[in-house]
């Protein structure tokens, strides 16, 4: 089994931004949390308007792991998109239910599939490796783990971004991971679950 | 004619999240689909469903909206003259 190294970790909620644990100061304005984030990263990128709040966290946090990567859009097949969420797509289920006792929204009944949010990463990013969505109960350090390792066991895989992306009754977290078998001079070997559980609980 | 132009700006701008554009971006006849605003097939659906919510527009061969979402003025036009509410 090749070694796993994370180079940058990224968390987005519906509130705060950090990376490697640092956070993002965002100056507060009339515009929800996550707009104005987008705005502070002066992305040039409209589709994240027609977005629902599950693929803007996980877009805004991709975004942060990509920050500053000149090759970034440079198409990839052996770069995976791996996420793990509790209520995937349910929140925007309620809200395409909701529409359909007036007119059934499109743009919602896009969003209602739990892999969207891979698939936002992966287009903007032209990311065409793996991407999978695997709904949890709770956050699992060890499944995670585990089934990050069986990812780059049985793909040609380089590189991923890995995490947990959770949005329900409009607040949420994404915390992703940039995960490579190379080593880079700040990254820090994924030897177990155990950095699972730090990572997450020092975001 | 000016009056429902603007308000359907305002409108698509609204039900297709438009964010950064404001109506004054939206050239009255230029192509709301390829070039101009960019809009995609989901999109059209929304516009499909605005027109049927707001005007009482059904249409009832989605391949219409070939013709009819060519521009604003278009659109506007269409309203104007089939328009049940």
């Amino acid at each position: 089994m090749r070694p796993l190294y994370v180079r940058r970790t990224a968390c987005v909620t519906t509130r705060a931004a950090r990376v490697n644990g640092e956070e993002i100061p965002v100056v507060a304005t009339s515009d929800p949390f996550l707009t104005a984030l987008y705005r502070r990263l002066g992305i040039d990128y409209p589709r994240f308007f027609k977005m629902d709040g599950l693929s803007k966290l996980g877009f805004l946090a991709s975004e942060l792991l990509f920050w500053g990567d000149a090759s970034r859009f440079l198409p990839r097949e052996d770069c995976a998109v791996i996420c793990f969420s509790r209520t995937s797509s349910l929140d925007t289920d309620r809200r395409y239910q909701a529409s359909m006792r007036d007119y059934p929204s499109p743009s919602l009944f896009v969003y209602t599939l739990p892999n969207i949010v891979t698939a936002e990463i992966a287009i903007r990013n032209k990311l065409y490796g793996e991407t999978s969505v695997y709904i949890c109960e709770t956050y699992n350090p060890h499944q995670i783990f585990r089934t990050i390792r069986n990812t780059f066991a049985h793909q040609p895989l380089r590189s991923a971004l890995a995490g947990w992306t959770e949005y329900d009754g409009d607040t949420g977290e994404a915390f992703l991971m940039q995960i490579e078998t190379q080593a880079a001079s700040a990254s820090e070997p994924l030897l177990s679950a155990g950095f699972l559980t730090t990572a997450k609980h020092n975001l | 004619m000016d009056e429902l132009i603007l308000k359907l700006k305002r409108e698509i701008i609204d039900v297709l999240n438009l964010e950064e554009v404001s109506p004054e971006d939206i050239a009255t006849d230029a192509p709301l689909f390829g070039e101009g605003l960019g809009l995609d097939s989901i999109d059209a659906l929304e516009l499909i469903v605005l027109m049927e919510k707001n005007y009482g527009i059904k249409l009832k061969d989605p391949t219409q909206g070939r013709d009819l979402f060519k521009s604003i003025r278009v659109m506007a036009e269409y309203i104007r003259e089939n328009r049940t509410k």
